[in-house]
């Protein structure tokens, strides 16, 4: 397993997703993971920017990227939506537009040469099962997950490119291989529709709120996602989608890492899952 | 192996499944196996196809719950995707109504794409007599959204339309809006970009399934992003779709370098806007946000540079 990353945590890690950083901090270590922040890291642009300027959005990833380059090491991230923005730029880079960008990194005396490969926490636990398997030490056997995708962390394929997009097996080899059991899940590849939630607020809360009671339906304990926008989402906006179908189903919904995190025995405070808005603690 | 299939006769729906023998369709499209089965077993059975060469867009259907062009899909790559399965549950395209078994109803689809205005107005220097000219550089700009077949695959698996379509529009209607601004022959782009605005051009919910499933490999959602921003730049850009857009980027190249929460909930609303005032309270109530973050936050380190170099690159698509 590649053990050091230039890490790269997005935005929301920062602040409204301050949990899915400490249960990632804490998982590292005891898998053997090194995560360096790459110092100076800007906004990806969010899937939003480029509506306004995709000139700027492309140049602000290049120095993402090279900042990562710098520190020869690849790149991981745990919010898909920062992996789609990353993996688009350097596809970008990569097929035509390195030399282009490299004229405007110069003004700030870096250059993108393309040397490293951009990945997710999802993706690296899935290709290394067996030794994540070893390091159980509180098989999660009694817990009944639903696992939520997230829109960014397979699609479009051809730009994530890991596992087919329509029968993506990665997230529950991650989920079974901690011992818990995968329930069905009839919105595992929904859209939480956390980017619109602004100016389609309606359409998005019915979203939010079908996901939930989905999961509900299934007697899934907890939902999980890779994703921590669409943990945001699906956490803090349950209480008002559900409201709005008049449904009174409430499911915790966690990261990835909190889940990786409890099956390592690891403390549910250290996790941070006293911040999820959603009571976690029948789980920890 | 089975087919189940979704079927409607005008009045009730139902499951039907049909057996075939896998040795049978190896070598088969999806749409050949529709054939056979029709052909073979239940000649009821109805479905839309014709030119079996992936370019009348007439056979899209859902495979397991993804749509697909059925002449376009061969069994080997279906078994392929599904690993080896023994069912396939074939259903009519979603968000489409249906008409019949796995015919749907086109007409509000077409109705939404004559909003956008997709035929050519022409600038006022061409005429019938000269013709309208382009040069290839120009036609290879809008050749990727000329190959949009209207086959709906990518008005099925989006997520927005399915959540409620009143406020929205198919996603190849929007590639249609693109194509007609951007055609160098084109009187105004405003013609085919204000239907858009007007017609949900912010709603998109970026779930991505419209460019992940296109038979052509077309993004819709890249071709909304760029409406979006050429309707900005005409000088459409009031509303919160906007607002909300502006914010991300003001927060990258104006302010920290960094997005934050509190202040992207201010800039999209403003502060008297309930339920988002409610999530920045939320937020802060489970120690997640630090509210002195409004003004202003922890710049990153080389902002400046990250500034040059986005002015650096304005200047030089300028000139």
């Amino acid at each position: 397993m590649q053990k050091e990353f230039a890490f790269f945590p997005g935005c929301v890690l920062t602040q409204a997703a301050i949990e899915a950083k400490m249960s990632i901090e804490a998982i590292a270590p005891i898998l053997g993971i090194t995560l360096k922040e790459i110092n100076g890291w800007s906004c990806c642009g969010a899937s939003q920017a480029q509506d306004v300027d995709p000139l700027a959005t492309l140049v602000a990833n290049a120095r993402n990227l090279a900042l990562a380059e710098k520190m020869n090491l690849p790149v991981l991230t745990t919010c898909s939506t920062c992996l789609l923005m990353l993996r688009r730029a350097k596809a970008q880079l990569d097929n035509g537009q390195k030399e282009r960008i490299n004229t405007f990194l110069a003004k700030g005396n870096m250059n993108y040469q393309g040397t490293s490969e951009v990945t997710s926490l999802l993706w690296l636990l899935a290709q290394n099962v067996e030794e994540i398997k070893a390091k159980v030490k509180k098989p999660l056997s009694n817990l009944k997950v639903a696992v939520f995708y997230g829109c960014h962390s397979v699609r479009p394929e051809k730009d994530l490119g890991f596992e087919s997009s329509v029968n993506p097996t990665s997230f529950e080899t991650v989920v079974k291989a901690l011992g818990a059991q995968v329930v069905p899940f009839e919105k595992r590849l929904d859209c939480c529709g956390f980017h619109a939630v602004y100016p389609a607020e309606k359409s998005v809360m019915k979203m939010t709120s079908g996901i939930v009671n989905s999961a509900a339906k299934s007697e899934a304990h907890c939902v999980v996602t890779p994703c921590p926008l669409c943990q945001m989402q699906l956490d803090i906006y349950q209480a008002d989608a559900q409201d709005t179908t008049k449904s009174k189903a409430r499911v915790p919904i966690l990261h990835l890492s909190q889940l990786v995190g409890l099956a390592l025995g690891i403390p549910a405070k250290k996790l941070g899952l006293d911040y999820n808005v959603i009571d976690t603690s029948k789980l920890g | 192996m089975k087919f189940i299939i979704e079927r409607f006769d005008g009045k009730k729906s139902y499951e039907q499944t049909y057996t075939v023998e896998k040795k049978d369709i190896e070598a088969l499209t999806l749409l050949s196996v529709l054939l056979l089965i029709k052909q073979t077993q239940d000649v009821t059975l109805n479905f839309t196809a014709s030119c079996r060469c992936a370019i009348c867009g007439a056979c899209g259907v859902r495979v397991n719950g993804h749509a697909y062009i059925a002449c376009d899909s061969k069994m080997t790559e279906l078994f392929e995707e599904y690993k080896d399965t023994d069912t396939f549950r074939i259903a009519p395209l979603a968000n489409f109504k249906v008409i019949s078994d796995l015919v749907v109803d086109w007409e509000p689809a077409m109705e939404n794409l004559r909003k956008i205005k997709p035929a050519l107005v022409a600038k006022s220097e061409f005429s019938v007599k000269e013709g309208c000219r382009q040069n290839q550089e120009e036609f290879d700009r809008i050749i990727k959204q000329w190959d949009c077949i209207l086959c709906g695959v990518c008005a099925s698996e989006c997520n927005k339309l399915s959540a409620d379509n009143s406020d929205y529009m198919e996603p190849f209607v929007f590639t249609h809006a693109w194509r007609a601004a951007n055609d160098s022959r084109s009187k105004d782009p405003m013609i085919h970009v204000k239907p858009s605005v007007t017609n949900g051009l912010w709603n998109c919910v970026h779930c991505q399934e419209c460019a992940n499933r296109c038979p052509k490999h077309i993004s819709s959602a890249d071709d909304i992003a760029s409406l979006r921003a050429l309707a900005m730049r005409k000088g459409l850009n009031s509303g919160v779709g906007p607002a909300h857009a502006k914010s991300f980027y003001t927060d990258l190249v104006e302010d920290s370098g960094r997005l934050n929460e509190i202040r992207l909930a201010l800039r999209t609303e403003g502060v008297s806007t309930a339920l988002r005032a409610g999530t920045a309270i939320t937020l802060m109530g489970a120690g997640k946000m630090n509210p002195l973050e409004i003004f202003g936050g922890h710049t990153i380190e080389g902002h400046k540079d990250l500034v040059k170099m986005i002015e650096a690159a304005h200047a030089a698509n300028k000139e």
